[in-house]
């Protein structure tokens, strides 16, 4: 009865090929784009995108959307950052903060979306206002650097051994999201919070009928992904040498970008956390790749927009062939 | 209340609309209240104006694509690839004047036509156009102007401080007027032609549409048009009355301008959309904004409370409906 | 039959402005199939929903295994074995076959779930079923009586005591009804109770033991099904008795010519090599069971779904007969084609909009003078034909939302009538409409047809496509089986001809 599907109608294949393409184009290009140091920093900035995206995944399989983490993650440390340098606030409990914050505005949309009943693109984009304006009123702070007191954090991610050279660095960071891909692949897959995610995506009223108590899991799905962004707020204090406020508008794309280009169904019902995972990276490559070529950064925010939409009609089309 | 509802003259203006102008004038009488001088009537007037003019026009577009059920949250994002790329051309190139103008009504038009097409004739989900579009429109607006903002002429320019006028001559506020006008152009349109019809069924029912024999993509593409269009001209009023356009901004206007057209009575859903209500809604915003600042605060607490206002509007909306069904 | 498991007495239950029960009684005995009959909006529904504690009742009792039971949601129903089978599918189409099954109540190993023990769970169900599907298959690519299996065994998993299939048979095929059947008779013997609810007289005597009969939310009451007849049903059902004598013979003339000829039209697996002609003044009806291919030949021929061949021509005002390209509604309705849904709010009217706008919708040009609306002439002519079809209505700008389904349908055809459509297509035009309204659209037609208009009608009644048709076309997954005139159309011979591909 089961069909045997070929590997390459599998999407997450052809983006694992896309990326293999990309990075030889990139290091064909240019010989910098080779160096060591340039995976690494390619890699130090992935990890928030990526940890924005595994989040964000949750929402988008349920049909919805969350478009508050960009600014939220930004948000959430800046009032962290804020409290170390003007209140001496401890590096771990400032990190605690950052979950916790993430937690409370993941509570918010979810209680919006699915006890209110707002729709998730209008209750997100407000939330994202919200934290965005909430960021705007701390001032720009960087987190304590590497060598400061405090600066042990950076270590979660790049681990420096020795004088400092980068040929000493580790990224410890990807040991970690690769853990963290697993297990919430798992949790997908594998757990009732997972399995009634899908069910909300593709069939929301079967499910209430079942049941389940969809409100529940719906607000968690949002909570889940607020987690992430608090998560994803760590790693961004820990690449970024001062966060802006008024900035992170925007970043949310590259996360959902990246997440529509693994797969994930315009509609919801299906998707995958591995699937986020390569997709991300063909994101990241060509933020980092396109400037090693010759291409202004700016050119990245047109071509992340193109290859959003790209991957939704590739998605689409597929739909309208099984129809 | 139920006897209110029933007054023939109530009924015709719409209780909702009574009810958001005693809202606006309730705003205004408590701001001069409590900030005094803080709020000099005329100047408060004057700024609140000069808000509405290019917000209006974002808010009357949007209200064309929320009727037909669909939303566009690019709008503040391409306003400003609109003023930045014609400006551009303009301080940089050349570009006469009133070229530049048609330029940036045009950009807006093209990337409502865009929008309007992935939507309707791609079946793209309207919120991702929106992302891709804001992203696109910044990156635009980034890479054309080489990351600098972009300054139009002054009104005591000799040779295109004529453009001003658009918003006011000696004081007289023109802008005013043809906000209105385009308002009540828009409600025409809406209420009273074949297309707006179309656009307000489609909304509604796309599919029992369809069957009827209308080309329904065509129509819900026309909506998104004429919300590129009004961003486009916007765009205009914008930097007539603000000068300096700076590239990877605008994202704040796009809340603003879906609040306005929510809180007027425009549903979420689709099908029901009140221009008249829009209108004042963008008034409530706009004042909104300057009492905000005349109490000395910020962008950020803007941001904050336009969220709230969105929330609770729509919460509104969602509940009514759900209460009908 | 064996001891009553459930009995409700008194069951009343009020909506705003609606009393949808009024002191309703029912019950079920272990090893019953008890039908449920009445017509649309009579309460079965709503009954059963009280029952299974999506409504609350208002008063009544319902006692449950001898004891005093209410239940506040279908979980609490389902822990305590009373278990519905809903008539829209309630599956989770991106889930597998066993995720579905024990989906709300997964057995857990530590944080994950016990895939494999479900696999086999679901195995064991369908063994006790004899049935043959698989439980790692994805539940949307089965088909649809597939997937009503699928709720059968999940409702048998809930270790369910009473089950309610509503409407079951609906979508259907012949050799589905039957192993349902099969199915039924087994649960029957095993001593649960069962209650079925259904339109199909013909079911309601084969499988059922007793009728309970309910009528605009009263109970009207309960028969042994072998002790009674069709027409004792019926007469309970309607109070008073129908005349639904078929047409004896054709009243098309001889000479009228032919105003639409479809060749070879395919599309999809459910239209294949579809061949028909429609004469002028013609009722054509089609028959066939649920998914023989009826609707989608419909929908393909006015252009709302895509189509890989055929030929279809229509004939011109000037009186010729030529070939026509149709890819879009919008195409069929320029051609004078109209169609009529069968799912009025979902395709037919635009409910949330006012008569008037509906009246219009396909004929905007007539109304536009210049740029703008003419909207006095729009309402005149609403006007105009709110009388002639005597849509009952408080005014042209009454919301269609609250009209009742006769009366929005009739808006739909005044909607293709402001087209002066030639061609109309109903598809199932009586479906969720009471008796009374069901023979004015019936008499509206016949008064289309004597006007000139020819009418395609689709149809899942027999008596209805016997008493309306002048020809029948059978349908039978997909194909034309039979083109039967008016005169020797039997309902043996068209049920033969329906059934004929089935095996």
């Amino acid at each position: 009865m089961t069909k045997k599907k070929s590997i390459l109608s599998d999407q997450r294949f052809i983006v694992v090929l896309v990326i293999i393409v990309l990075v030889a184009i990139f290091s064909g290009l240019s010989k910098e784009f080779r160096q060591y140091s340039t995976i690494l920093s390619m890699l130090d900035f992935s990890y928030y995108d990526l940890l924005m995206a595994i989040g964000v995944t949750f929402p988008l399989i349920t049909g919805g959307v969350d478009l508050s983490i960009g600014t939220g993650m930004v948000c959430y440390a800046l009032i962290s950052g804020t409290l170390i340098r003007n209140n001496g606030l401890p590096v771990v409990a400032a990190m605690l903060l950052c979950i916790v914050l993430g937690l409370v505005v993941g509570l918010l949309n979810g209680v919006l979306i699915g006890v209110m009943n707002l729709p998730p693109f209008l209750a997100t984009l407000c939330t994202c206002m919200i934290t965005r304006g909430a960021g705007s009123l701390c001032s720009a702070t960087p987190w304590p650097a590497l060598t400061q007191e405090g600066g042990w954090f950076h270590s979660i991610f790049k681990i420096t051994v020795g004088t400092g050279r980068s040929a000493d660095r580790y990224p410890l960071g990807f040991l970690w999201m690769i853990l963290l891909v697993i297990l919430m692949e798992f949790v997908l897959f594998h757990t009732k919070f997972g399995r009634y995610t899908i069910a909300i995506g593709s069939n929301k009223e079967a499910a209430a009928l079942s049941g389940i108590n969809v409100k529940f899991y719906h607000v968690m799905v949002y909570v889940v992904c607020g987690l992430f962004t608090g998560l994803a707020a760590i790693a961004y204090a820990a690449v970024t040498p001062t966060v802006q406020p008024g900035t992170g508008a925007g970043l949310e794309m590259d996360a959902i970008g990246g997440v529509f280009v693994g797969g994930v169904a315009a509609s919801g019902g299906y998707g995958s956390v591995v699937g986020t995972f390569v997709g991300i990276f063909v994101i990241m490559l060509l933020k980092t790749g396109l400037p090693y070529i010759g291409l202004q950064a700016n050119w990245q925010q047109i071509i992340t927009g193109v290859v959003l939409i790209v991957a939704v009609l590739i998605d689409i089309l597929k739909e309208k062939k099984n129809a | 209340m139920e006897k209110l509802k029933q007054n023939p003259m109530v009924k015709k203006l719409g209780l909702n609309r009574i009810l958001l102008v005693c809202i606006l004038i309730i705003m205004f009488v408590a701001f001069r209240a409590v900030l005094g001088s803080k709020f000099p009537v005329g100047d408060s007037i004057r700024s609140t104006l000069n808000y509405v003019y290019f917000l209006g026009f974002l808010s009357l577009g949007v209200t064309f694509v929320i009727a037909t059920g669909g939303i566009d949250f690019s709008i503040g994002p391409v306003m400003f690839c609109c003023a930045l790329v014609s400006g551009y051309c303009m301080t940089s190139y050349g570009v006469p004047m009133a070229l530049a103008m048609v330029i940036c009504v045009l950009i807006g038009l093209a990337f409502g036509t865009f929008n309007g097409w992935m939507v309707s004739y791609m079946s793209v989900p309207p919120f991702i156009i929106s992302m891709a579009s804001m992203n696109i429109a910044k990156g635009i607006a980034s890479v054309f102007t080489k990351t600098q903002s972009v300054s139009w002429p002054q009104s005591s320019d000799p040779v295109n401080g004529w453009f001003r006028n658009i918003v006011s001559v000696n004081g007289f506020p023109v802008g005013l007027i043809i906000f209105l006008a385009v308002a009540v152009l828009c409600g025409i349109v809406l209420y009273n032609t074949k297309p707006g019809r179309y656009i307000l069924c489609l909304g509604s029912n796309s599919e029992a549409v369809r069957l009827s024999g209308v080309n329904t993509r065509k129509w819900r593409m026309l909506a998104y048009m004429i919300c590129g269009l009004l961003v486009g001209i916007g765009a205009l009023f914008f930097v007539a009355t603000y000068t300096t356009v700076q590239p990877g901004y605008g994202d704040q206007y796009n809340n603003e301008a879906i609040a306005g057209c929510v809180m007027g009575g425009t549903s979420m859903v689709g099908g029901l959309a009140s221009i008249g209500g829009t209108v004042i809604g963008v008034f409530i915003i706009s004042l909104l904004q300057q009492g905000i600042m005349a109490f000395g605060l910020g962008k950020g607490q803007q941001m904050i409370i336009t969220g709230i206002i969105v929330i609770v509007a729509v919460y509104v909306d969602v509940s009514a409906r759900r209460r009908k069904n | 039959m064996g001891e009553v498991i459930l009995t409700m007495k008194d069951i009343d239950k009020s909506f705003p402005g609606v009393h949808a029960l009024d002191h309703v009684n029912f019950e079920v005995k272990r090893g019953e199939v008890h039908a449920l009959m009445g017509e649309n909006g009579a309460g079965k529904s709503t009954l059963m929903k009280v029952l299974t504690g999506i409504y609350q009742k208002d008063s009544g009792s319902i006692v449950y295994k001898g004891k005093e039971t209410e239940f506040h949601n279908t979980r609490e129903a389902q822990d305590a074995g009373v278990v519905i089978v809903h008539q829209e599918l309630n599956m989770v189409g991106d889930l597998t076959v066993a995720q579905n099954i024990f989906i709300g109540r997964e057995p857990k190993k530590g944080f994950r779930i016990d895939d494999k023990k479900m696999i086999e769970d679901s195995k064991k169900l369908f063994q006790d079923l004899h049935i043959d599907i698989d439980p790692r298959e994805k539940m949307q690519n089965l088909t649809v009586g597939k997937q009503q299996m699928c709720e059968i065994a999940k409702a048998i998993s809930h270790k369910a005591e009473v089950i309610i299939f509503d409407e079951p048979s609906a979508a259907l095929t012949e050799k589905e009804i039957a192993d349902l059947f099969v199915i039924i008779r087994d649960l029957r013997e095993k001593g649960l109770g069962i209650v079925y609810i259904s339109h199909r007289m013909d079911e309601i005597k084969v499988i059922t033991d007793r009728v309970t009969v309910m009528r605009d939310g009263g109970y009207v009451g309960t028969l042994i099904t072998k002790d009674s007849t069709k027409e004792d049903i019926i007469n309970m059902m309607v109070g008073r008795v129908i005349y639904e004598d078929p047409k004896e013979h054709s009243m098309v003339a001889p000479d009228a010519p032919v105003v639409l000829k479809v060749e070879h039209l395919n599309a999809g697996k459910m239209v294949q090599d579809v061949s028909f002609e429609l004469r002028k003044g013609e009722i054509l009806g089609f028959s066939g069971l649920m998914g023989a291919g009826r609707t989608e030949t419909a929908r393909a021929l006015f252009g709302a779904d895509p189509k890989q061949s055929g030929k279809i021509s229509v004939r011109g005002k000037d009186g010729q007969l030529r070939e026509v390209t149709i890819n879009s509604p919008q195409d069929a309705v320029k051609y004078g084609i109209g169609y009529l849904s069968e799912d009025r709010r979902r395709y037919g009217c635009v409910v949330q909009k006012s008569v008037t706008e509906n009246t219009t919708l396909a004929t905007m040009e007539q109304f536009t003078s210049g740029l703008l609306i003419n909207k006095s002439k729009e309402k005149k002519v609403t006007e105009k034909y709110i009388q002639e079809l005597a849509t009952k209505t408080p005014s042209a700008d009454q919301l269609v939302v609250n009209l009742s389904g006769g009366n929005q349908q009739k808006v739909v055809i005044a909607k293709w009538l402001t087209r002066d459509s030639d061609i109309l297509i109903f598809d199932e035009p009586t479906r969720g409409i009471d008796v009374g309204a069901k023979n004015e659209i019936y008499k509206l037609m016949n008064r289309l047809a004597a006007e000139g208009k020819s009418i395609i009608m689709i149809s899942s009644e027999m008596t209805e496509v016997l008493r309306m048709s002048d020809r029948i076309i059978v349908m039978c997954e997909g194909k034309v089986t039979g083109n039967i005139d008016i005169s020797e159309a039997t309902q043996e011979h068209i049920m033969t001809k329906a059934t004929r591909n089935i095996n």
